[in-house]
């Protein structure tokens, strides 16, 4: 935590008025979609009541059920979820929507959890990496991660997976340039896009990417 | 849900390396925890009652912090400690106290109401505002550069570039009045006990170390359990309660090190057919604080380049410490001496492969150069700066990395219950480490790899390896591969001798224990025969039994570059790289080429993207996130294609460092290749191509 100029308090920055201070020339593509991440993570209709400054109870339904959380009403629903639910699996990296680590679905649409309070997600479907298997079997986009090996320390994957899922979602047959714009908004440092791509082709029915025959001598 | 990962899931879509491992199709162990969010890495970790420790920092390159409010930051509900340790600062993000709270809400309240006001001072933070004049070139170079046809004299700039890996650095410490635990997001399990226990004031023997799963390293992790987790454990001895200590992003970027930045004065002669003749080069490293660290591997010695005197200084700047960071100083030197002999080559009309074809040592290299040229299409190679608007380029740089002994222990244990586990103090940082375990055990135990479990990553484990200088799987793997014969053998002994059948007359393959070239039955069945619960093997890979294990072998490379250049906007767009890779006797195959991709696409980050700015009246770093220190994305992905070369490589190797060390210069020299004239400076963004296209460039 270092003691340069304060960020906005929580809950006051919208998605959009951060977009608008980060100015125009950013990487494009990954900025765009964030931005269209952004648009999703809107919510509706502002609410009404006043809560806090005290602790405050929310209700989230979180994979299916019913989740009871007391907490700071500053906090975002990734924080909701990692200190109060206990679902690690949303990982923390850059809290500014920089990453896309903290993905989550929101009623099916992509949301950077950091970047929402977890007072605004009450009354959608949050879900989170943990509630993406069905007993007894994984996701099919998570047997092809394995598959192809589209994870190494394995800190992105969760984002990755969730990012994909909602890429597959919206278009079940994306073409290698779709799924780059696609999951543009998630970071991976250890460098396993080109195994993700392969791994999305692969669960949307298609040929992974073709490596070279060996070259004749 | 599937609690074990499919250990046989074929792919086909890399026909080069087919069957080039010794587990072709197996997949990560730890992969079903890693897609399910059931991994828990310790950043993860937050225990009921935990508190939370914060640093302040300084936030310019030099100051006096004139004022603060420890009063109003220890009013803000939650906080339990504020302490303040020095008043003035050398670097932007250099510690100057901390602060425990009960929530990390309260922490950043707690920061706000401290209120630290600085008074700057002035600074240094980039090379050539400290760098001294190279020493004086030595009578017989001096001479030899008189007589050179030619020399070339030109200097080449890298940037500062953070390891970011994405679980930012630290510890969770729980005090347990007795005994202690630490759950470290480090590189070195072991080094993470040393010293932990004055953190805890508790004995040795009582201080655990968890590493189960970390978030990335690349080298930065290498400090044991690093001053986040010695706070964390000395705050948790404080105040018995559980204490979490990581960097945020921002801090992540100021003060956990980095690859230091670097600048090559390169003076070298050669004659018009391109003969090099040697020459002086002079690097300097930027190493922050830090009184060393900064080297730069020019000249390499893949290529003969004649005489050449190195000489080096390391400049001290207002700026973080390095650490390590994957092949320390290669990628940057390597830069440097691959666009350097793409210049030679051009005022001699020299073909780049030819000329690396001729200056270079290694045999085996300069197949792989022959293979790699082939595979890039390098005949479609044209003249330096030929084209339209879209300029297309090639080039090509080399790689090499030697093995480092050093000591681990490992244990293989066979229950009667046909279960296998492996255990070495290693962590898997996501090098697959964990996996490479179990296929060595599972390989020359006979059995399936489903049956093996592999622990590491704790202090109570055999000792085990850093995972730095691409040193882990190369020195377990010898004490892996003796332990796990030893326990075959003693299983053999066992079975042999419950069945009357000689223990030399019985092998195990494919699962199953084989007398008279017959399988006799499975695997299970062959424990369930052990008399006792288990039997265990045990070795040390210092010793000459597990040095029969070394092998033959060398990690070398290279890597081919095919891109195009937008002349009217100056943006790079990486089509395609070939990198060509051996390392030994691959153990997993997937895991391998994931190593050399990822290696590849750091590099690639590294030659176009990645630079940590320090404003230069303040020292203050500008863009410590990830917005604007910009690492590559899926957008900006080439196809990348790793092929294993497993020629005469009978031996586990080196894999984490070599794959990222050509990249850059490969990328510089297809840049050259591609507008005609060397941009000399790292990252190769737009402004510098098209300044160097206007013939002003650097
Ligand atoms: S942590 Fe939310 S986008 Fe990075
Ligand atoms: S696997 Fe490590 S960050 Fe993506």
């Amino acid at each position: 935590m270092t003691m340069t100029p304060d960020p906005p308090p929580r809950g006051q920055v919208s998605r959009r008025s951060f977009l608008q201070t980060m100015g125009v020339s950013a990487a494009a593509a990954a900025v765009q979609a964030q931005a269209e991440r952004a648009d999703a993570a809107q919510p509706s209709s502002a609410p009404t009541t006043l809560s806090g400054p005290g602790p405050i109870e929310i209700t989230l339904n979180v994979n299916g059920s019913d989740r009871r959380l007391t907490i700071d009403p500053a906090t975002t629903l990734m924080e909701a979820l990692r200190w109060h639910a206990g679902l690690t699996g949303t990982k923390e990296v850059c809290d500014r929507a920089a990453c896309g680590t903290c993905s989550v679905l929101i009623d099916g649409r992509l949301v950077n959890s950091c970047m929402m309070l977890a007072y605004d997600a009450q009354g959608s479907r949050v879900t989170t990496i943990e509630g993406l298997a069905r007993p007894g079997s994984l996701d099919p986009i998570q047997e092809s991660f394995i598959r192809h090996d589209a994870l190494q320390c394995g800190y992105c994957t969760p984002g990755l997976i969730l990012a994909s899922k909602a890429l597959l979602g919206a278009n079940p047959r994306p073409t290698l340039d779709q799924i780059k714009k696609g999951l543009a908004g998630n970071i991976c440092r250890c460098g396993t896009y080109t195994n993700v791509f392969n791994a999305v082709l692969d669960a949307s029915g298609q040929s992974p990417l073709m490596d070279s025959e060996a070259p004749d001598a | 849900m599937r609690d074990h990962t499919p250990t046989d899931m074929p792919t086909r879509n890399r026909p080069m390396n087919r069957g080039a491992s010794l587990a072709d199709d197996a997949s990560r162990l730890d992969a079903v925890a890693k897609v399910t969010g059931a991994a828990k890495y310790a950043r993860d970790m937050y225990p009921a009652d935990c508190l939370f420790v914060g640093f302040v920092r300084c936030p310019v390159g030099s100051g006096q912090l004139a004022a603060r409010d420890e009063a109003a930051a220890r009013a803000v509900p939650g906080v339990l400690e504020v302490e303040i340790e020095r008043d003035e600062g050398r670097y932007h993000g250099q510690p100057v106290g901390h602060i425990v709270a009960e929530s990390k809400t309260a922490l950043r309240r707690a920061m706000r109401a401290l209120d630290a006001r600085w008074t700057p001072g002035p600074c240094s933070v980039e090379i050539e505002q400290a760098a001294g004049e190279p020493p004086q070139t030595q009578g017989d170079i001096a001479q030899l550069l008189e007589r050179a046809q030619h020399v070339l004299d030109a200097t080449y700039e890298t940037p500062v570039q953070t390891h970011s890996p994405l679980e930012t650095h630290g510890g969770m410490a729980i005090h347990h009045g007795d005994r202690a635990e630490l759950f470290s997001s480090t590189q070195g399990t072991s080094a993470a006990a040393d010293g932990i226990e004055d953190q805890f004031g508790l004995p040795r023997a009582a201080c655990e170390i968890h590493c189960e799963y970390v978030g990335g390293g690349f080298g930065s992790k290498l400090n044991g359990a690093g001053r986040e987790g010695a706070i964390a454990a000395r705050m948790s001895a404080k105040y018995r309660r559980p204490v979490s200590c990581f960097t945020d992003r921002d801090e992540d970027h100021l003060d956990t090190g980095n690859r230091p930045s670097s600048r090559a004065r390169v003076r070298i002669g050669f004659q018009a057919d391109g003969t090099v003749l040697g020459g002086h080069i002079h690097t300097w490293g930027g190493v922050g604080v830090a009184r060393g660290g900064g080297g730069c591997a020019i000249p390499s010695n893949h290529y003969d380049l004649g005489r050449i005197q190195k000489t080096s200084e390391d400049v001290q700047l207002n700026a973080g410490a390095p650490r390590p960071f994957r092949a320390p100083g290669w990628p940057q030197g390597k830069f440097a001496e691959e666009l350097m002999l793409d210049e030679i080559c051009a005022a001699c009309g020299l073909d780049p492969v030819e000329m690396r074809l001729r200056l270079e040592r290694s045999d085996d290299r300069r197949d792989m150069i022959r293979t790699g040229a082939r595979l890039i299409g390098w005949n479609q190679r044209r003249p330096n700066g030929s084209g339209g608007a879209i300029r297309r380029g090639f080039g090509l740089g080399t790689t090499d990395w030697p093995r480092f002994p050093r000591q681990a222990e490992a244990e293989v244990i066979v229950n009667r219950d046909g279960s296998v586990e492996v255990r070495t103090g290693t962590q898997d940082i996501g090098t697959g480490m964990r996996t490479v375990a179990g296929v060595l055990a599972a390989d020359r135990l006979g059995c399936g790899l489903e049956r093996v479990n592999v622990r590491i990553g704790h202090s109570s484990l055999p000792p085990g390896p850093g995972s730095g200088g691409s040193m882990t799987s190369h020195n377990t793997a010898p004490a892996i591969i003796e332990a796990a014969l030893q326990a075959r053998n003693a299983l053999l002994d066992a079975v042999g001798d419950r069945l009357g059948i000689p223990p030399d007359e019985l092998s195990i393959q494919n699962d199953h224990l084989i007398h008279d070239q017959e399988p006799m039955m499975d695997w299970a069945e062959a424990c369930a025969k052990l008399p006792r619960d288990a039997v265990i093997g045990r070795a040390s890979s210092d010793t000459p039994q597990s040095q029969r294990h070394v092998g033959e072998g060398h990690s070398q490379g290279v890597q081919f570059v095919d891109l195009r250049v937008d002349t009217q906007t100056g943006i790079v767009h990486v089509d395609r790289i070939i990198a060509i890779q051996s390392c030994g006797q691959v153990v997993m195959r997937k895991g391998a080429e994931s190593q050399i991709i990822g290696g590849v696409i750091q590099g690639v980050s590294y030659a176009l993207f990645e630079h940590k700015i320090h404003d230069k009246a303040t020292g203050t770093m500008v863009n410590p996130n990830l917005e604007w220190y910009k690492i590559l994305g899926s957008a900006d992905m080439p196809r990348i294609e790793p092929v294993l070369w497993t020629k005469g490589q009978t031996g586990v190797r080196s894999l984490g460092e070599p794959p990222t060390i050509p990249t850059a210069g490969a990328i510089a020299c297809a840049v050259f290749n591609a507008i005609g004239r060397p941009v000399r400076s790292l990252p190769i963004t737009p402004d510098k191509v098209l300044a160097a296209l206007e013939g002003g460039g650097r």
